[in-house]
């Protein structure tokens, strides 16, 4: 059921996605370099290239971190893309075993790969632990390398950055950039999929990353300073791949109204400062619709009126950024009880809603007693009402329920 | 007495209106919890200490925690993570991850899919492998990923000491899925079976398979078998793939088929009931026929 509390009005005033940053390129707006390059099977796809990389590549191509299906990598390689995104962590590593058995049957010019990981962090704050040296990262490049089966890798990324002073390592970044010298990869890369703008500022500021991958899509929230950020990358010659453009699976597949993949990508594309997009498809009809974006990226009337509609949904899950968390005047937790919500109206389990709500310690009325409830959810939940409508959960006894 | 029996009833149709309104208020319709989520507790430990609160993530904020590897879990049918850590007097430290899948299958599936068939496997839960640093196990529709620091020599013994009181407080150590001793034994490689969540060989019709790698006669090939719900829901992934690769017969009859996959090239399958079965990446046609009689009696024997 979607959320109806916060007005349309009101949801683009309190987000970045409102219109304002909610943007269509124009006809005349400057394209970035590209062309239109012919596959094999001549079908003309745009190429764009990877800053200073110099790396010419297919507009979209393959994250393959949902995928175990050899098939399904081997027929986007047959079928004109060229960048493979994986990282040590995908299926502990054996992502990057299952590439290595594809790849080992061609030429070595014929594809890029693209791999990552992540040192030892403090999960709360993103800052590296002291078991993150500049050794243990050296490892990790080896590991990645053995497990793909080459002496060299096209892109390694240091993965997962969440804050300036991360980006900034120097240990991860020594690391790297003596495989560099090594030969063990041609270019350096930094992936953020959260406070993506001050981790592209950061990396820019190093000025040893050749490439950033970061979250970028038409639901995000601070969809503007990220297309900023991109467009201060792309300026000081930084490579630009774009992740999750169609929001991972957490929009695609749980959202009430999931997201169309094709005008979703299209609008990344529009953006004349991505370079490329890794797609994490795993069906071939997917692969198809990706490829099939490639040879006419524009976006339509209605696949712009669809993007505009499904920008203004919030969907059914928290995503637990605790701004109301200062905002509620009755301090509850409200983020919790967004997810006891979320198993009645997500998973139908009841029995796991009950339980949260009860470990909650909630007062015996709750969102009853203020005039008018002063939180503004950042994606526009209707907080009070959904709330109001979850407690009740708390009085039905326990054998109504298992 | 006539009261209180009265009083019984009120309260009954309260509830139960109550719980139509709170379900049916989103358009759901009632159904029965799983009764599991969230009631076990981490183990206490003999000179371990918890240290910090417990982590719970749900799908909506599980890439907080592993970045872009949540979007596995989430075709996995994760429902929740717990994340506790501990230290000792000595600063080393263990991290207990709880993954809780829908079913038992998804976290076989989900722990499939992490696992490398030559790890040191130990008898913890339904399975359970180590590695340095490492100790991971599947319980029931609980996925447990161990891992510490620091704890020297000694540290696998301590890993397996924790294993065995979370497999404990889990309620018990679970099995592996039942099809899996459907399948042929010689020649498989094994600890290499997995269960694919979904669009097994990257077909959205066909909704989820077992998978085991085997090598004879010096061929490596893989061997599939997929469960349906019943004989319609086969007949209907068939009918659909036959379609699309333009072999659909007139009458479409339980049986073998052999056809040419454009991504996947020969295919060799059998459907009897609510079980697909069949060959991958396999020339041999003699030891295709070989393999997949074998399979059709393990299919037979699990009956």
């Amino acid at each position: 059921m979607a959320d109806k509390g916060m007005d349309r009005r009101d949801f683009m005033k309190s987000t970045a996605a409102g219109f304002g940053g909610f943007v269509f390129l124009s006809a005349n707006e400057k394209k970035p370099e590209e062309v239109t390059g012919e596959t094999q099977k001549k079908r003309k796809f745009l190429y764009r290239t990877l800053g200073k990389t110099g790396i010419k590549l297919p507009a979209i191509n393959m994250g393959v971190m949902n995928s175990s299906n050899p098939g399904l990598v081997r027929a986007a390689l047959n079928a004109g893309m060229v960048l493979l995104d994986t990282a040590a962590t995908y299926q502990r590593g054996t992502n990057e075993t299952m590439i290595g058995e594809v790849i080992k049957e061609r030429p070595r010019d014929s594809y890029v790969i693209a791999t990552k990981a992540h040192p030892p962090e403090n999960r709360s704050t993103g800052l590296y632990t002291k078991e993150a040296t500049e050794e243990d990262y050296q490892k990790r490049i080896d590991t990645s390398l053995k497990n793909l089966g080459l002496d060299y890798v096209d892109i390694y990324h240091h993965h997962g950055v969440s804050v300036r002073e991360s980006a900034l390592y120097e240990p991860v970044m020594m690391a790297l950039e003596k495989a560099k010298k090594a030969g063990k990869i041609r270019f350096i890369g930094i992936t953020t999929h959260k406070n993506e703008p001050e981790v592209i500022q950061a990396a820019i500021d190093a000025k040893i990353y050749d490439v950033v991958q970061t979250t970028y899509n038409f639901k995000q929230k601070h969809q503007a300073e990220v297309k900023e950020a991109i467009a201060k990358a792309a300026a000081a010659g930084m490579g630009v791949v774009v992740m999750k453009a169609m929001g991972g699976v957490q929009l695609q597949e749980r959202a009430e109204k999931p997201v169309e993949p094709v005008p979703a990508l299209k609008w990344v594309l529009q953006d004349p400062n991505v370079h490329t997009v890794v797609a994490g498809f795993t069906t071939f009809d997917q692969m198809n619709l990706d490829l099939s974006v490639m040879e006419d990226p524009v976006l339509t009337t209605s696949e712009k009126a669809q993007l505009q509609w499904a920008a203004l949904q919030p969907g059914l899950y928290c995503q637990g950024c605790g701004q109301c968390l200062q905002q509620c005047r009755r301090k509850l937790p409200i983020p919790d009880l967004m997810r006891a919500y979320m198993y009645i109206y997500g998973y139908r389990n009841l029995s796991h809603s009950q339980d949260l709500l009860l470990s909650l310690n909630l007062p015996p009325q709750v969102c009853g007693d203020c005039e008018e409830c002063p939180v503004k959810c950042s994606i526009g939940f209707d907080v009070s009402r959904k709330i109001r409508d979850v407690v009740r959960l708390r009085d039905v006894p326990a054998e109504f329920i298992a | 007495m006539e009261k209180n029996r009265a009083a019984q009833k009120t309260c009954f149709l309260f509830f139960a209106l109550l719980l139509i309104g709170l379900m049916l208020g989103n358009g759901a319709s009632v159904q029965a919890s799983d009764g599991k989520g969230g009631t076990y507790s981490f183990p206490e430990m003999a000179g371990w200490q918890q240290s910090g609160e417990i982590q719970t993530f749900s799908p909506g904020n599980l890439y907080d925690y592993i970045d872009g590897a949540a979007d596995l879990y989430l075709k996995y049918d994760f429902q929740e993570l717990r994340v506790a850590d501990y230290i000792n007097d000595r600063k080393a430290s263990v991290t207990i991850e709880i993954y809780r899948h829908k079913t038992p299958v998804h976290a076989f599936g989900m722990y499939s899919q992490e696992r490398l068939n030559n790890a040191n496997y130990l008898e913890v839960g339904a399975q359970g492998y180590s590695e340095k640093g490492v100790l991971n196990f599947l319980v029931a529709d609980y996925y447990v990923k161990m891992s510490c620091v620091d704890i020297g020599p000694e540290e696998q013994k301590v890993l397996l000491a924790f294993a065995n009181k979370v497999v404990e407080n889990l309620g018990g150590k679970g099995s592996l899925p039942s099809i899996l001793s459907s399948f042929p034994r010689e020649g498989e490689w094994t600890n290499t079976e997995k269960f694919i969540a979904r669009e097994f060989l990257g077909y959205s019709f066909f909704h989820s398979a077992f998978t085991a790698d085997y090598e004879l006669s010096g061929k490596k090939f893989k061997l599939f078998v997929i469960e349906g719900a019943d004989s319609n829901d086969c007949r209907n992934m068939i009918q659909t793939y036959l379609k699309q690769t333009g072999n659909l017969p007139p009458k479409l009859e339980e049986g073998r088929f052999q056809l040419k996959d454009p991504y996947h090239g020969a295919m060799d399958f059998y459907w009897k009931g609510n079980h697909i079965w069949g060959a991958l990446d396999l020339a041999d046609e003699s030891l295709r026929s070989k393999v997949l009689n074998l399979f059709a009696e393990g299919l037979e024997k699990k009956k």
